[in-house]
């Protein structure tokens, strides 16, 4: 090529470039935290809005709930949307005065709900056997391997806990709890039942016996690639990500399943404290309440126009739902 | 030999001149620890740093699968660090935290690097688990640990061998109190 051509050539790519957004720093990017279990929905949400905005660079970074929160409380982070797995974290969390003087955020918007469930595999012990009738039974079976999330860690790991209370008083089936969960730690974890319902007060170190029935991993992630890898036969975990991760699972009587706020004032009845206080800004007690997601955008959020027309969006997505979608309210 | 003085001479003068320093001395971060009889001894990044110290491989990964390093870590056991302060024991339990209100818990098993879980680069369970130790890191990468990513001092599980990803909920960050519990 001629050297006359080539700065025109030159200027012309950069110019087509620079039309089709493949230069990111010429996206407003627009910042979203949210719970781990809406990972899978929100990448497949990404992707479709920045098809049609592509100006838009929407960048997810997952975290707990409680974590997905405390970027911006306590790690004065710049936010634009955080979505969290637990609606009652937001007011517990954020109704309160920021660095500036203006609450971290004073609004939530609720919009879907989950369930826990029992997630398996075709290769789990009693798999062609378990049915929602007699999972209670095939759990306390000697050699069925169950597994849930570090309750420290993760919110689907205590409800795990409150879920096998709840079960235990609902089906009337005294020592169910232990059988399943509480014996296979030493020593036994003991749920104490009180007149205002059932209390599980944890060890600092969580630690089930080598061997046992019962395995804990940090998350869902974890827990779940166990699961498949034939690790554990059962795992207590959301029904969304079930069937996000295309695994079998028994749905739980709705008295239990902290799915239907029907249930509400029964899934109250049972409470877990945390070993040890994780962080300064939330205590260490966890109550039985329904699953509900909730978005919000904070004070100091850089995006918060674009931020507001994303969370309009994925609203409508969610209410339209999917596979591996936490149920529209 | 005259050789040997005329290097030693240069080495002096640069010291003095500031031109080889101590990375960390101008780092305030103060690190409590807190013995099991209530015993508080106060040290900065660069005592810490001046301690024996070991190196290794780290990598971590989040809750949610999001990965962190690989890096080359430096720093001291925690193990060895709180001999300073009467030692942890078997029964005993450590209570990491942080400036900004986190803490986390280690027993004494996993600080002589047992249950712990280490992952392949599927974050899939290793059938035959690595070597692991449990270190207060102050540095990667040959730098001192950076305050964005957590420093300069930040819980690390280190691996002798590469490639090998950690629980990323031991990797405490901006680690300013350790206390000896039991």
């Amino acid at each position: 090529m001629k050297k006359s051509l080539l700065i025109p050539a030159v200027l012309l790519i950069i110019l087509i470039t620079l039309c089709s957004g493949c230069i990111a720093g010429d996206k407003t990017v627009v910042k979203v935290v949210p719970a781990g279990s809406l990972l899978i929905p929100l990448d497949e949400i990404e992707q479709e809005y920045e098809a049609l905005h592509p100006e838009i660079d929407i960048q997810i970074e997952g975290h707990g709930s409680i974590q997905a929160i405390r970027q911006v409380t306590d790690l004065n982070r710049s936010i634009d949307l955080i979505v969290v797995a637990d609606a009652s974290l937001i007011p517990d969390m954020m109704y309160r005065e920021g660095p500036v003087g203006v609450n971290y955020t004073d609004w939530y918007t609720p919009f879907a709900r989950n369930e826990m469930v029992l997630a398996f595999t075709p290769e789990s012990a009693y798999a062609d056997e378990i049915t929602r009738d007699n999972w209670y039974e095939i759990l306390a079976r000697d050699d069925v391997k169950v597994g849930f999330s570090n309750p420290t860690l993760d919110a689907s790991g205590y409800r795990a806990l409150i879920m096998m209370m709840l079960a235990e008083e609902q089906l009337n089936r005294p020592g169910l709890f232990n059988t399943v969960i509480g014996d296979s730690f030493k020593p036994a974890l003991m749920v104490n039942k009180t007149e205002n319902g059932s209390i599980l007060e944890l060890p600092v170190l969580l630690q089930p016996e080598s061997g046992s029935k019962v395995t804990i991993r940090d998350s869902s992630l974890f827990l779940l690639n166990l699961l498949e890898s034939g690790g554990i036969d059962y795992a207590f975990d959301y029904k969304s990500v079930a069937i996000g991760q295309g695994l079998r699972y028994v749905e739980l009587p709705a008295e239990i399943n902290l799915g239907d706020e029907a249930f509400a004032e029964n899934y109250d009845n049972a409470a877990v404290y945390l070993g040890f206080q994780r962080f300064a800004t939330i205590g260490n007690k966890r109550t039985g309440l329904p699953i509900v997601y909730a978005v919000t955008i904070p004070y100091n959020a850089p995006e918060p126009e674009e931020a507001e027309k994303f969370m309009e969006f994925m609203l409508a997505r969610f209410s339209e739902g999917g596979e591996g979608y936490p149920a529209p309210l | 030999m005259k050789k040997i003085l005329l290097i030693l001479v240069i080495i002096a003068c640069m010291f003095s001149a500031g031109c080889i320093s101590n990375p960390y001395a101008d780092i305030d971060w103060p690190l409590t620890l807190v013995g099991a009889d209530g015993t508080e001894k106060i040290l900065s990044v660069s005592e810490i740093a001046a301690l024996p110290s070991v190196s290794g491989h780290g990598y971590a990964v989040s809750t949610v699968g999001i990965k962190y390093g690989p890096y080359e870590i430096t720093g001291v056991p925690l193990i060895e660090l709180l001999n300073q302060v009467g030692g942890v024991h078997e029964g005993q339990t450590v209570h990491v935290s942080a400036a900004d209100g986190y803490l986390w818990v280690f027993s004494y098993e996993q600080l002589l690097g047992e249950d712990l879980l280490c992952l392949d680069a599927n974050l899939k369970e290793m059938k035959t688990p690595a070597k692991m130790t449990p270190i207060l890191m102050y540095a990667a990468d040959g730098k001192p640990y950076p305050y964005d990513d957590g420093g300069p001092l930040r819980m690390a599980t280190m691996t002798a061998e590469p490639d090998v990803i950690t629980e990323g909920s031991l990797w405490v960050k901006w680690v300013d109190r350790i206390e000896v519990h039991g």
